[in-house]
């Protein structure tokens, strides 16, 4: 299948200026996502997933800054892209939440407290003229959480965040982020703050509405059974820097970099079995000081001299899958 | 609504272990002082004795500490205790000189509304700025500066060099339809009755708000520094909502607690400003507790505390009460 991109990052560079020093978050990330399919991000936790989700809006945090990149948003297939890096502030408001929506980690603290389901809800309408007022929004929402499986929604639209379980609280997420009909979907890590039952509930849910709205969801996970069960292709990434690329079943069958083979033997694999977990030795480098060359040579085994010296390059070694590491390399050295 | 009668009467029952508490603390303290008021009351050392063994009979001064606590109490209760040093019911007195310390606190709260919310808000925006740190250091001198050296410096300033403001008298309109001067001018609109209060009042309402500014931008400011950094806060912008419908949910979720710290610092003004209402010669409740001290008048001291305590109770029942208007998770 021919790839029709929704968006399309090339070489993006975040930094974190804090006090101990220059967080090279994510160093040269390039990636993009097709039309209707679903995306993975995977690694260990602070190696940069977030921060390149928020990039896609530019909704990074101060005290961080996107250095460099082109970050490019096709609204319409095979139509002019807009570069989101030029975008101004009203302009990049305008695309969030109603392009290119998000759902957070944690149910709990997404929702303001203070006001309805419903009034949420009807606000993120509002907000980009979907409804003419905050009213009728509310009306609408009671479909919207209908869309969402939410049990009972003529009582719930009524309720205060906290009356709702954290399942219900991510379904009224998912509900306001898709409340606009965007086309881009990403969800960061949407059930690890939910118990298991409802992790699964959740993501029945997501693959539900992406068969029925066409959606394109970039989903970023620890969990290699979802990226299993849920996703078309997979980027791993390590240390701000994505070191693989490929889809799901060349991933899981095929692992060239050391780091993901080290990642797929550390959890239990959903398509092979494997007979002990091992945990990836060493740790995750610091950031502000991050190792040269390979990020990942400190803790390589097939570590080489070069790997400690020049950033390996990014090799195709097929068709959609490619790998960012020496070994793979034709003429090392170059 | 039934939940709310049935909180209210609950907190309502609490207050009276509270108040024969503090009262009878003060009690206690006034009854054990080795002096005899009644002849301080009768006129000190050329007191005749006679005198003196009637006001003891009058006023229960000898005999079981209960009983006597418990005979004041109850003449208190039922506004049968006359003070021996203004010869008034203490309850009169207390509603004659309220008036004055609502009103002075009224205008302190004002200066703390109108200058630490927005002080606050200014600091939390500008957070780690010179702004910031200003305002941090204000706020650490309003804490900290002793209320009688402020006051007379801007005694100084405002009165004998500039005659901006009159220390004497309390102005009171002709008429009167709550019997708060304040309200009342502002009710008629009578601006030649409002300056002259507010030239009677504005200083002494500064200096007794000044503390509390500080304290407040300091709390405004670091509930706000919460709730912009909320992660609610990143969800509306990732929702894209417009600026100024983030700065609504960040202000709603930020005033939750800061109504919390102002309405029991408005309970706490109300009950009296010794210090600023001495200075200044204001007739307010905080005077009168001083004048009743000095002339071991307890009687009109315990009614005084007694009152102090129930609008304090009362101040912080409000604010409950508020709070689950206010915050739809707190529920009785
Ligand atoms: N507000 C911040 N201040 C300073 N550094 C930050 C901030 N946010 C992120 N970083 C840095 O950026 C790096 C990437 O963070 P990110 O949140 O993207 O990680 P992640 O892959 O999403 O991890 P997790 O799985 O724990 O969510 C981290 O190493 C962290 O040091
Ligand atoms: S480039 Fe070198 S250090 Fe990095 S993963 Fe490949 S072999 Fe290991
Ligand atoms: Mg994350």
């Amino acid at each position: 299948m021919e790839c029709q991109p929704i968006i399309e990052v090339k070489d993006l560079y975040v930094n974190f200026y804090t006090y101990a020093g220059i967080v090279k978050a994510i160093d040269g990330v390039s990636f993009k996502i097709c039309r209707g399919e679903t995306y993975c991000l995977v690694g260990e936790t602070g190696c940069g997933k977030s921060v390149t989700a928020r990039s896609l809006t530019r909704l990074v945090p101060p005290p961080g800054r996107i250095e460099k990149g082109v970050i490019l948003y096709y609204p319409e297939p095979g139509g002019k892209p807009i570069n989101i890096m030029e975008l101004s502030e009203e302009e990049l408001r305008k695309i969030r939440g109603s392009e290119i929506s998000y759902v957070f980690q944690d149910p709990n603290t997404s929702l303001d407290p203070l006001y309805t389901i419903g009034y949420q809800i009807a606000e993120t309408m509002h907000a980009h003229g979907t409804v003419a007022s905050i009213k009728e929004g509310i009306r609408k929402a009671v479909h919207i959480l209908k869309m969402v499986l939410m049990p009972d929604p003529e009582t719930r639209v009524k309720n205060y965040p906290h009356e709702l379980s954290g399942g219900m609280k991510q379904r009224a997420v998912i509900g306001t982020s898709l409340s606009n009909n965007p086309k881009l979907l990403i969800a960061d890590e949407p059930t690890t703050a939910l118990d298991a039952t409802v992790q699964d509930q959740i993501m029945d849910l997501l693959r539900k509405l992406r068969r029925d709205r066409n959606l394109t969801i970039l989903l970023i996970t620890h969990n290699m059974g979802l990226v299993a069960e849920m996703c078309d292709r997979v980027a791993v990434m390590y240390a701000g820097r994505i070191v693989e690329e490929a889809d799901v079943y060349e991933l899981f069958n095929n692992p060239l970099h050391p780091y993901t083979k080290a990642l797929l033997r550390a959890v239990p694999n959903p398509l092979k079995r494997v007979e002990k977990l091992e945990s990836i030795p060493g740790t995750v480098p610091n950031l502000i000081y991050p190792p040269p060359g390979c990020r990942f040579h400190p803790r390589c085994p097939m570590v080489m001299e070069i790997c400690r010296e020049k950033r390996p390059p990014e090799i195709n070694v097929k068709p959609g899958h490619r790998v960012a590491c020496w070994l793979y390399a034709e003429k090392r050295g170059e | 609504m039934a939940n709310l009668r049935r909180f209210i009467i609950r907190r309502l029952i609490t207050f009276i272990p509270t108040l024969i508490g503090v009262t009878f603390i003060v009690f206690i303290i006034a009854a054990v002082i080795p002096a005899n008021p009644a002849r301080v009351w009768a006129g000190g050392q050329k007191a005749s004795p006679q005198v003196i063994k009637k006001l003891e009979e009058e006023y229960h001064l000898k005999g079981n500490l209960l009983e006597r606590y418990y005979w004041l109490i109850y003449k208190l209760f039922t506004n049968q205790i006359v003070s021996p040093r203004t010869h008034h019911y203490v309850w009169e007195d207390l509603a004659y000189r309220f008036p004055v310390t609502l009103q002075l606190t009224i205008i302190a709260f004002i200066y703390i509304l109108l200058l630490g919310i927005p002080l606050g808000i200014v600091a939390a925006l500008k957070r780690d700025s010179w702004i910031d740190t200003t305002i941090r250091i204000l706020a650490l001198i309003g804490v900290s500066t002793p209320v009688f050296w402020l006051a007379y410096l801007l005694i100084f300033l405002f009165f004998t060099q500039l005659h901006w403001i009159t220390l004497a008298g309390t102005p009171v309109p002709p008429y009167s339809i709550t019997g708060v001067p304040l309200i009342d001018a502002l009710l008629k609109l009578d601006f030649k009755t409002l300056g002259q209060i507010l030239s009677r009042y504005s200083l002494p309402g500064f200096i007794l708000g000044f503390m509390g500014i500080g304290v407040t931008a300091r709390i405004v400011r670091n509930s706000f520094l919460d709730a912009m950094s909320a992660d609610f806060v990143e969800y509306a912008k990732a929702r894209g909502l417009k600026k100024l419908r983030i700065y609504r949910h960040v202000l709603r979720n930020a005033l939750v607690p800061v109504v919390t710290v102002l309405g029991l610092m408005f309970g706490g003004l109300l009950g009296g400003a010794p210090i600023t209402e001495r200075i200044f010669g204001l007739p307010g409740i905080g005077n009168y507790m001083l004048q009743s001290i000095y002339q071991y008048d307890y009687l009109a001291l315990t009614g005084a505390v007694f009152f102090i305590a129930l609008i304090y109770l009362t101040a912080n029942l409000v604010v409950d009460i508020l709070y689950a208007f206010i915050d739809p998770r707190v529920r009785y």
